[in-house]
C-alpha cells in the first residue's frame, strides 16, 4: 500500500432531494490502495453517496476530488474515463447479450474502440484476450455464451464485478456485491475482491459485517447522511458511538 | 454458417441474379422495388431492431436521398454530378448529413419521445416541401434522366435492375459487416441498457447519433436508387406511408434477424404489387398480417422460418411433417375464410353496389360475382362457406398447437391427425 496518499476525497458533500437532505455534510478520505468500507443502517444514504461519487447526480454542495481533480457534477462517462468504475446494487447488465458480449462492451473503450465501425471486433485480439482473462477471473468462462439475463443471481453479481474491473480503473466502487450470495459464493467473492484490488483502491458498501471486517482496511460509518466515525476495523469495533448507533446488540 | 443455410442463401442469390430472364418484362420493375425496399428496411432495422430506437420518420432520410440524387442527376446542365452508376452516393451523403443533424436532436430523448421527434421531423419536411419549389419542385416534383455511362445506356429495366442489385448487395454486406464491429456491438448495448454504457465510459448520445446517421445514410442510398429507378422525386416521398412501410417491413420480417427486414420487404412489396390489382383491400390485409405477426410471432417471418427449421432438426422429417401439414392447412383455411369475408363485405359496401340498391329500393339485393360464382349477400347459405373455413381453420390451429407441444419421441398419434 502506498503511504497514506489520498486518492478520493469528499469535503462537505451535501445532497438534498426536494426538502429532504439525504447527505448532510460528508467528509471522507479514501487512501490510495486501501480497501475502504462504508457501513450504516438502511436509509443512511450509502447508495446516494455512491451515486454522487460516480456522477449519477451532482451534489448540492461540497467537493469530490479524484486524484486532486474535482469530479463533482461530472457525467458518469467522464468520471469513468478518469479511472473510477462502479457496480450497482441492483444488477445492471445487458440482459439479452451473452456474458462474453457484456464483458466485451465493458472492455472496448479501454482499447480506444468506442466508435470504430470499420473493423470486426473479432479481429481485435487484445480485446478478446482481456475478455477471456476477465471470464476466468470472475469464474464465468463456462457460462460465456449464456445470455446475461439467463444467469443465476450470484453469477450476475460476478458479471457486474467483471464489468466494473474491465476498464482497469484505479478506484472501484462496489455497491453490495455480495447481496443474495450463498456463503460459499461470498467466500469466493471476498477472495476475488482481495485479488483484484491488489493494485487499485476499493470503496465498498456491504451489509455482511463479517465480510466488511475481514476485507476492509478502514471503515466509515454513515448514519443519517453524516460520517459518524472512520477508522480501522478494531477502532470501529471499539467506538462507543458506533456501537450505540449502529452495531447495537449484534456486536461482531 | 450451416450447410443447409448456405445452400438456401446461394439459391436465393442465383435466383435474384437470374431474375431478368425468369420474369416477364413488366414484373422486373416490381423486383427492383423489392430490392430498394429491402435496403430501406434493413437500414431502418439498424436503428430500430439492433439499437432499440424506433424511428417513425424514416421516410425523411429516404426522401432526402432521393431528392439529392435527382438534383445530382440534373446538375451541370443535365450532364450529372457523377457517372450514373455512382449517383446514389449523392443520396447517401445527403442522408448522412441530414441524419447527423436530425439524429443529434432526436437521440437526446429515448423511447416514445424519440419516436415522436423523428415523426415530427418527417412531418415537418412533408409540410415544408411543397412550399420550397426550388428544392422539391412543388406539387409536381422534380424529374431527371439517366445518362449513359461506362458503356451502359441505362435505358432498359434490366440494366437498372442490375445496377440496383449491385448497390443493394454492397450496402447489405456493409450493414452486415457493421454488426460485427465495435460500433455494431455497442449498438446492441444501446438497445439493452444505454444507462449502463455511461458507467463504462461511453457517451450514449454520441453512439446513438452515429448509429442514427449511418442508418439515415443507407436509407438515403435507398432513396437515391429509387430516384434513379423512376427518374423522378416528389414531396409525396415524405408521407407517413413510407415511414410506416419501413416499420411494417422490418417487424413483419423480424427485427431480431439480420435478414428479417429483407424478407419482410420482399414479401410485402411482392404481395402489394401482385395483389393491389386483384383487391381493393390490400392495406387491410397488410394490417391484419401485421397484427397477427405481432400477436403470435413477435420474431416475425424470419423467426417463424427459424423455428420451423429448428423443429425440423429436432424432430426429423417424419415427425415434423404432420404438425407442419396441419399448421399449413389451418393457415390456408383461415386465410381463405378471411379473404372471402373481406371481399364479399367490401363489395356489399362498395359505393356502386349501394347506389344500385338505392335505385331499386323494393327489389331484393342482387347477387355479387366473386371468384367466378354469384353469391346472394343476404342468404345464410352464402356465409356458411367462410364460417366453415374459419371454424375448421381454428380447430386445425388448436390441433396443431397440441401436436407441436408433443415431445419429439411420439407414437402413432401424429399419423392419425393428418387425416
Amino acid at each position: 500500500m502506498t503511504a497514506n496518499q489520498t486518492i478520493l476525497s469528499l469535503e462537505g458533500v451535501r445532497k438534498s432531494f426536494g426538502g429532504a437532505e439525504i447527505i448532510r455534510g460528508v467528509d471522507l478520505q479514501v487512501r490510495q490502495g486501501e480497501r475502504h468500507a462504508v457501513i450504516g443502517p438502511n436509509g443512511a444514504g450509502k447508495s446516494t453517496l455512491f451515486h454522487l461519487i460516480s456522477g449519477s447526480f451532482a451534489p448540492s454542495a461540497g467537493r469530490i476530488r479524484l486524484r486532486g481533480q474535482d469530479i463533482a457534477g461530472l457525467p458518469p462517462e467522464r468520471v469513468n474515463r478518469m479511472g473510477l468504475a462502479r457496480s450497482f446494487q441492483i444488477t445492471n447488465v445487458f440482459p439479452r447479450l451473452t456474458v462474453r458480449e457484456n464483458l466485451r462492451l465493458a472492455v472496448l473503450r479501454m482499447h480506444g474502440l468506442s466508435y470504430h465501425f470499420w473493423r470486426p471486433v473479432a479481429r481485435h485480439l487484445a480485446v478478446n484476450d482481456d475478455v477471456d482473462r476477465l471470464l476466468e477471473t470472475v469464474r464465468l468462462a463456462a457460462r460465456r455464451d449464456v445470455a446475461a439475463g439467463d444467469l443465476n443471481y450470484s453469477e450476475q453479481r460476478s458479471l457486474e464485478i467483471g464489468m466494473t474491473l474491465a476498464s482497469r480503473p484505479s478506484v472501484i466502487l462496489l455497491d453490495e456485491p455480495m447481496a443474495g450470495m450463498s456463503q460459499h459464493e461470498v467466500d469466493y467473492t471476498v477472495g476475488l475482491i482481495q485479488d483484484v484490488t491488489r493494485d487499485c483502491t476499493l470503496l465498498i458498501v456491504e451489509h455482511d459485517m463479517q465480510v466488511v471486517f475481514s476485507l476492509a482496511h478502514r471503515i466509515s460509518v454513515l448514519v443519517y447522511g453524516e460520517i459518524l466515525a472512520t477508522g480501522t476495523p478494531d477502532e470501529i469495533r471499539a467506538n462507543a458511538a458506533v456501537r450505540e448507533a449502529y452495531l447495537g446488540e449484534q456486536t461482531v | 454458417m450451416s450447410a443447409p443455410r448456405l445452400i438456401v442463401l446461394a439459391a436465393a442469390c442465383i435466383g435474384i441474379v437470374a431474375l431478368p430472364w425468369i420474369l416477364p418484362a413488366g414484373q422486373l420493375v416490381a423486383a427492383t422495388q423489392m430490392l430498394i425496399a429491402a435496403l430501406f428496411a434493413c437500414a431502418f432495422n439498424l436503428l430500430a431492431g439492433q439499437s432499440g430506437m424506433l424511428s417513425f420518420g424514416h421516410a425523411a432520410y429516404f426522401g432526402v436521398g432521393a431528392f439529392a440524387t435527382i438534383h445530382a442527376m440534373n446538375a451541370l446542365g443535365g450532364a450529372g454530378l457523377l457517372p450514373t452508376p455512382l449517383m446514389p452516393l449523392a443520396g447517401g451523403v445527403a442522408g448522412l448529413a441530414f441524419g447527423v443533424v436530425a439524429g443529434w436532436f432526436a437521440t437526446m430523448r429515448a423511447g416514445v419521445y424519440f419516436s415522436m421527434i423523428t415523426l415530427a421531423l418527417a412531418e415537418l419536411l412533408h409540410a415544408l416541401a411543397p412550399h420550397l419549389k426550388g428544392v422539391f419542385g412543388g406539387e409536381a416534383g422534380v424529374s431527371a434522366m439517366r445518362m449513359p455511362a461506362w458503356g451502359f445506356t441505362f435505358g432498359s429495366e434490366t440494366e437498372v435492375y442490375y445496377l440496383v442489385l449491385v448497390w443493394v448487395g454492397a450496402c447489405l454486406a456493409a450493414l452486415y459487416a457493421l454488426t460485427g464491429t465495435p460500433l455494431g456491438r455497442l449498438a446492441l448495448g444501446l438497445r439493452e441498457n444505454a444507462v449502463r454504457l455511461r458507467y463504462l465510459g461511453y457517451r450514449p448520445h454520441t453512439l446513438k447519433t452515429l448509429v442514427f446517421a449511418l442508418s439515415a445514410m443507407f436509407s438515403g442510398i435507398a432513396g437515391g436508387l429509387q430516384a434513379m429507378n423512376i427518374e423522378a422525386a416528389n414531396y409525396v416521398l415524405f408521407e407517413i406511408k413510407l415511414s410506416t412501410d419501413a416499420v411494417l417491413f422490418a417487424y413483419i420480417g423480424g427485427v431480431n434477424t439480420f435478414l428479417g427486414p429483407v424478407l419482410g420487404a420482399a414479401v410485402l412489396t411482392f404481395l402489394s404489387h401482385t395483389l393491389s390489382d386483384l383487391t381493393r383491400s390490400w392495406l387491410l390485409y397488410q394490417g391484419i398480417l401485421f397484427v397477427l405477426v405481432m400477436l403470435f410471432f413477435p420474431d416475425g417471418l424470419a423467426g417463424l422460418v427459424r423455428r420451423a427449421a429448428q423443429s425440423l432438426r429436432d424432430r426429423g422429417l417424419a415427425r415434423w411433417l404432420p404438425p407442419f401439414a396441419v399448421s399449413a392447412a389451418s393457415a390456408l383455411s383461415i386465410t381463405a375464410g378471411t379473404v372471402f369475408t373481406v371481399e364479399l363485405l367490401q363489395r356489399m359496401f362498395a359505393r356502386d353496389y349501394r347506389s344500385l340498391l338505392a335505385m331499386n329500393p323494393g327489389s331484393p339485393w342482387p347477387d355479387i360475382e366473386l371468384f367466378g360464382h354469384p353469391w346472394a349477400p343476404l342468404s345464410p347459405s352464402t356465409w356458411w362457406l367462410p364460417a366453415a373455413l374459419l371454424v375448421a381453420g381454428l380447430l386445425a390451429a388448436r390441433r396443431a398447437a397440441v401436436m407441436w407441444r408433443e415431445p419429439e419421441a411420439q407414437h402413432p398419434a401424429t399419423t392419425e391427425a393428418t387425416r
